[in-house]
């Protein structure tokens, strides 16, 4: 494996994200430029004037990214350049919430840029606030689960399928706890003339409050309570799903993290666990993830 | 009244349930994002409106609806989301509406890190978006003030019907001290009758900043600086320390007048006859005040964690040419010895 992402920057202990950029990068190989919203990524990655960054690395403002890349893609083709990787890699928040606008654009005009999500859930890097991307009754500093709230109202943001309907040749979503299946789907997306979108499913030790050492555990049980699908939209059509042989219940996921200490301590716990399941359930459905 | 240790950030949620604010819309930054934490915390308990929005652009859009519909309504952000809101902000002057806007002001210029500077200044100070135009600026230097000067930026958003700032930094957002809760809440009436509240009484009304005609326009601009007059004549406030009979003085507001205070007292010790003068209102700017220190021959330095940003102001009240000026950029607190060497230079 190359290494493209070096040791040494300042993840915390346990975090997915760091895990999940080598093996990008180790799929997308050294002729790579990559583009960074603000974020953990950001902060850890490059206190100046170390880096990480073994590839050319743009950092820009939390909301422009993607028209960051969009601009280096341009810049690329001017000088004839076209077989250079581009790829945006940024977290949820970013992605999701403020940089929507950008991506949108980025992905209506067509530009070779593979955007790739790291997705833990909510804003870790200034304290675990609420993203679109939060799931349904979870707590965090902005949706704190107490008297006047089970966490979380509102269900998680489907980002795939919002790149589906702007006819991205090319999205997929992936999970840590599966690095071959990651890697080749990284390699697929940019192996797709155009954009794509690439979200995974990244655990982060502080904002969900995890025993240490269980990171990849965590994000394989997100996958096998099907509350994290792992497929393929090629061309607007589902191509690939990862099916689920012995399918779990959601508190197995649920009741290992302190985001959701809740559910299993006040009395409306028990319903609001059965709306999760529901949720995993409809998944099921959704995408055939059981035989 | 009640004392208690609270964190800078906190006392602004504080000071703004006492002043009856109805709304808060944030978006997370730090080192302001224990504002947004507080009203998520605080303003469900006691059926107010807290929303978390998805862009700094989309919160102080938020801002702009709930202030027209004539609510009080709060924002909090740090420099890189200011920059963001500044559209909004100026559509809010433009339309001449109240809100209070918090900036715990970190370090730049772009990302720059999340240690305190003051270089939000002349983007706050002097309205940092397009058109002419003010906010109305308030700068605590405490967290008991971050609590009253944020209730105190809501009595004159309303009175004036303007955005009114309140720029702190970094150090003030995260510093505990303890705070005496205001003795009462303020009354809760307000005059709203200019605002689209989706009634009857108000169907007339309209909240808009494009006037298409030149005249108009131009009549509408003139109407503003006759208010920015009013609250350059009436809203002045500021902090002499030890002026009575200074020949050097300090002037620092928020956290580095904290510091200058003490370098006031070192000095004196020194024999040296120093003073400080602390604006707490950075618009209006004390300028007479300045201007009638500057006429008994006082000398001035400015210390302040921004390039010159404040001496300029300082320069142009006082007619004085010769401003000194003590800073630190980048995250970094002036230090003490710092301002004592430069009092002893001038002196």
């Amino acid at each position: 494996m190359q290494n493209l992402f070096a040791p040494g920057h300042r993840a915390c202990a346990g975090c997915a994200m760091p895990t999940t950029v080598k093996l990008i990068l180790d799929a997308a190989g050294p002729n790579t430029v990559v583009a960074s919203p603000t974020g953990c990524l950001e902060v850890v990655s490059t206190p100046y004037p170390e880096s990480a960054w073994m590839v050319p690395w743009v950092h820009s403002l939390f909301e422009n990214a993607s028209a960051v890349a969009s601009g280096i893609e341009v810049a690329l083709k001017r000088f004839g350049k076209t077989d250079i990787n581009i790829l945006v890699i940024g977290g949820d928040g970013s992605t999701l919430d403020i940089g929507m606008g950008c991506i949108s654009g980025m992905f209506d005009r067509g530009h070779n840029v593979k955007y790739i999500c790291y997705d833990n859930e909510a804003y870790m890097n200034t304290g675990v606030q609420r993203s679109s991307s939060t799931p349904y009754g979870t707590s965090t500093s902005t949706t704190p689960s107490g008297k006047a709230s089970f966490g979380n109202p509102r269900p998680k943001k489907d980002m795939p399928a919002i790149a589906v309907a702007h006819k991205v040749p090319y999205v997929a979503t992936a999970s840590v706890a599966y690095p071959v299946d990651l890697r080749n789907k990284v390699k697929k997306a940019i192996a797709t003339p155009g954009p794509a979108y690439l979200q995974v499913n990244a655990p982060c030790i502080t904002g969900w409050n995890f025993e240490a050492g269980n990171t990849v555990e965590l994000s394989r049980l997100s996958v096998e309570t099907c509350l994290w699908p792992l497929y393929e939209y090629i061309n607007g059509e589902l191509a690939s799903v990862k099916k689920i042989r012995s399918k779990k219940p959601v508190e197995e996921y649920l009741k290992v993290q302190g985001r959701y200490r809740h559910l299993f301590k006040s009395p409306d716990g028990a319903e609001l666990i059965r709306k999760i399941q529901a949720i995993a359930d409809a998944n099921v459905k959704k995408f055939g993830l059981v035989d | 009244m009640p004392v208690q240790l609270v964190e800078g950030n906190n006392a602004v949620i504080i000071g703004a349930m006492y002043a009856g604010c109805d709304c808060f819309f944030g978006y997370p930054i730090t080192p302001a994002s224990e504002i947004l934490h507080a009203a998520s915390r605080y303003f469900p308990l006691v059926g107010r409106k807290f929303v978390q929005a998805e862009s700094e652009e989309a919160a102080i859009n938020m801002v702009y609806g709930a202030a027209s519909a004539g609510h009080r309504v709060l924002a909090a952000s740090s420099g890189p989301g200011m920059s963001l809101k500044q559209e909004g902000i100026t559509y809010l002057a433009g339309a001449e509406l109240p809100c209070v806007i918090v900036d715990i002001n970190r370090a730049g210029p772009g990302l720059g890190n999340i240690g305190p500077e003051q270089s939000d200044y002349n983007q706050v100070v002097k309205g940092g978006g397009h058109g002419c135009y003010q906010n109305i600026v308030l700068a605590p230097n405490s967290v008991q003030e971050m609590c009253d000067l944020t209730r105190k930026a809501f009595d004159l958003a309303f009175k004036y019907r303007n955005p009114a700032v309140i720029l702190a930094d970094g150090v003030l957002g995260h510093m505990v001290e303890p705070l005496t809760y205001p003795e009462d809440a303020i009354e809760h009436y307000i005059d709203t009758s200019w605002a689209v509240a989706g009634n009857k009484q108000t169907m007339g009304n309209l909240i808009t900043s494009i006037f298409l005609n030149f005249d108009e326009l131009e009549r509408h601009n003139l109407k503003l600086q006759k208010k920015y007059a009013t609250v350059r004549k009436n809203e002045v406030a500021y902090e002499g320390y030890r002026l009575e009979d200074a020949r050097i003085v300090l002037v620092s507001y928020g956290i580095s007048s904290r510091i200058s205070k003490s370098a006031v007292d070192a000095a004196r010790k020194e024999g040296i006859p120093a003073g400080m003068f602390r604006p707490i209102s950075l618009y209006p700017f004390p300028e007479q005040e300045i201007r009638s220190l500057a006429d008994r021959g006082c000398r001035f330095i400015s210390v302040e964690m921004s390039n010159g940003m404040l001496a300029d102001d300082v320069r142009m009240a006082s007619g004085c040419k010769d401003v000194a000026l003590v800073f630190r950029l980048g995250g970094n607190l002036i230090q003490m010895s710092d301002i004592l060497k430069k009092i002893r230079e001038v002196s």
